[in-house]
């Protein structure tokens, strides 16, 4: 690993901290899907992935990265505010008039690359990068982070087959195989499972992991650089909500919001220090 | 066999020349083909993408090239390519006010054999709603070409109608008023204005030479562009009028007649104004496209008979 586990992991642990405080201040927001990914964000931003700078956040070489699964959009700003993509204190402007962090995220936000909040957008849309990057000799990798829940969505799979097709070994799709949608478990309400198979039917270099260990997960981007030939699919499995143990698994806590004891309860177990 | 090409093979040819100039110029098809886009394909493979029959993705992938400064068509039948991915063209082409020429062959009843699921008779409808979205309807061979060629030099969103039949010269070649003005006179008269598009233009020709007949002839109008229609030029196109007929091939519901009435009542323009157009209705009838045009009351004489009516009411 190009930087130590030990402090990503750390960096996971305050985004989790930093995304549920902005929760709780603007009582909106998706805190269990940002917390379902984190360690991916965390890995790809501060693990030597993603080259991408605050400084020139358009350059036509940067590495790109694309939130498919919008609700989790605003898991990427105290990580965009900490990176300087944009000024300090917006973090504490989330939704309101005069700042930059939209609930779902967009192209005006620095750092960001293309509005996403309606599913299944991401992968196509960084395709088409690809595309582009492969014609201009560029070597600039795509990222792009879905929900399983977008795996209904049937533009997710025409997308799929085109970039398998094309061959586009510099897209890496992570799977945030969390197994809730809002309504109910994945498996219950329409299963998707054996799901790493159909990524795999689908022509995709296939690499399953646990989400939430930042080692497999910078081992999974190591093998999806080695491969040459087609693009990488990451199923990781996760946890919907992870870091707060009665959100943790429970689809019903997609976008509610916890009372003022639930509050501190997850502030304990997220260990927020708090003024 | 025509001499004068297609509508589609006039607009890719045109779009293959500036191609092979600008590298940055992409065209995209959903599976449907045209014997200009061979050459293309065959010629410039690194500028041509066939995307499967996937209208969902290729808008996608059509944004994510446009962000890297690509000029990029999308091609495929009007209804599929409209309809199918319209929350595509909303979310990632509209609202990142993104450039993409957006085609669709065989718009109205262009595909008059193979029911509703190929008629385009509702297009205009939803894509006038894309906000920042053009909707252009072609007439001629010429308004083809020029169409393609002013999406090459002025990347913007649009969405290009093109008709599947082989449609005569309305226009003089080489006259680009009609991308300027969007709407633009093709034949004189008085009394009653005719504003028609795509295939019903000649029909609202052959609807003049009717009438005249036995009275002064009404002038016809290529509606062209029916989103954004100017103001100006919609007030002095029509100041010289007693009365406007719309005359389209699409549903009567927000297609180019309400446009028009939409931009009357905005600009302060009132005559009376009537609308033809299809009923909204879905029709399965075989028999061809005349036969479907007559039983939706647009065949040139009981059109004819309307506009005598409406003018003499």
């Amino acid at each position: 690993m190009r930087v130590e586990r030990s402090s990503l992991m750390e960096k996971a642990a305050w985004l989790r901290r930093e995304c549920f405080e902005m929760v709780v201040r603007s009582r909106k927001g998706h805190f269990p899907s940002s917390s379902s990914c984190a360690d991916i964000l965390v890995t790809l931003m501060y693990g030597g992935w993603m080259r991408c700078t605050a400084a020139n956040p358009r350059a036509p070489e940067r590495d790109r990265l694309f939130i498919s699964k919008g609700h989790a959009g605003m898991a990427l700003y105290p990580i965009l505010e900490d990176m300087g993509f944009v000024a300090k204190g917006e973090l504490l402007k989330f939704t309101k008039a005069d700042g930059v962090f939209k609930f779902y995220p967009d192209q005006s936000i620095p750092g960001i690359e293309a509005i996403t909040g309606s599913l299944a957008h991401g992968i196509g849309i960084a395709t088409g990068h690809c595309l582009a990057g492969r014609q201009d000799g560029r070597d600039f990798r795509c990222y792009v982070i879905v929900s399983d829940g977008e795996c209904y969505e049937g533009s997710t799979w025409e997308a799929a087959l085109f970039a398998s097709h094309q061959r586009l070994n510099r897209l890496v799709v992570f799977v945030d195989r969390n197994g809730c949608c809002i309504l109910d478990h994945t498996e219950k309400c329409v299963a998707l499972d054996p799901l790493a198979e159909k990524w795999r039917a689908f022509g995709w270099n296939v690499i399953e992991i646990d989400a939430h260990d930042v080692g497999q997960i910078d081992e999974a981007l190591q093998a999806a650089e080695a491969c040459t030939d087609k693009p990488t699919a990451i199923v990781a499995l996760s946890i919907k909500g992870k870091g707060v143990s009665f959100m943790e698994n429970r689809p019903e806590w997609h976008n509610k919001m916890p009372n003022e004891e639930q509050v501190a309860i997850a502030r304990r177990e997220l260990d927020v220090t708090t003024a | 066999m025509n001499e004068k090409p297609l509508p589609r093979d006039a607009f890719i040819d045109e779009v293959y020349e500036y191609a092979t100039r600008d590298r940055n110029i992409i065209f995209i098809t959903a599976d449907l083909g045209a014997k200009a886009l061979d050459r293309f394909r065959r010629d410039l493979p690194g500028q041509f993408f066939h995307l499967g029959i996937c209208e969902q993705n290729m808008i996608d992938v059509a944004a994510g090239l446009a962000q890297n400064g690509r000029i990029v068509f999308v091609y495929a039948m009007g209804p599929f390519v409209t309809l199918r991915c319209l929350e595509q063209i909303k979310v990632a082409l509209a609202s990142m006010h993104l450039p993409c020429c957006i085609v669709g062959n065989g718009v109205g009843y262009s595909y008059d054999d193979a029911g509703p699921t190929h008629y385009a008779t509702e297009d205009v409808a939803c894509m006038r709603s894309i906000a920042g979205c053009e909707v252009l309807t072609v007439g001629d061979t010429w308004s083809a070409r020029l169409t393609a060629r002013r999406s090459c030099t002025d990347p913007g969103l649009r969405y290009v109608r093109l008709d599947r039949a082989f449609l005569p010269d309305a226009h003089v070649e080489g006259d680009d008023r009609l991308w300027n003005d969007g709407i633009t006179v093709v034949a004189p008269g008085e009394k009653t204005l005719l504003l028609a598009n795509g295939f019903m233009l000649q029909r609202a020709l052959e609807v003049r030479s009717l009438l005249a007949e036995s009275a002064p002839a009404p002038a016809v109008a290529d509606l062209f562009r029916t989103t954004p229609i100017r103001g100006d030029v919609l007030r002095s196109l029509t100041a010289p009028f007693d009365r406007l007929v719309t005359i389209e091939e699409h549903f009567l519901s927000g297609g180019s007649g309400g446009a028009i009435a939409e931009a009357m009542a905005d600009h302060g323009i009132s005559k009376p104004l009537m609308r033809i157009a299809i009923p909204d209705q879905y029709r399965f009838d075989n028999g061809g496209r005349r036969y479907l045009l007559e039983l939706v009351g647009l065949d040139v004489r009981t059109m004819a008979d309307r506009v005598r009516e409406f003018a003499t009411n």
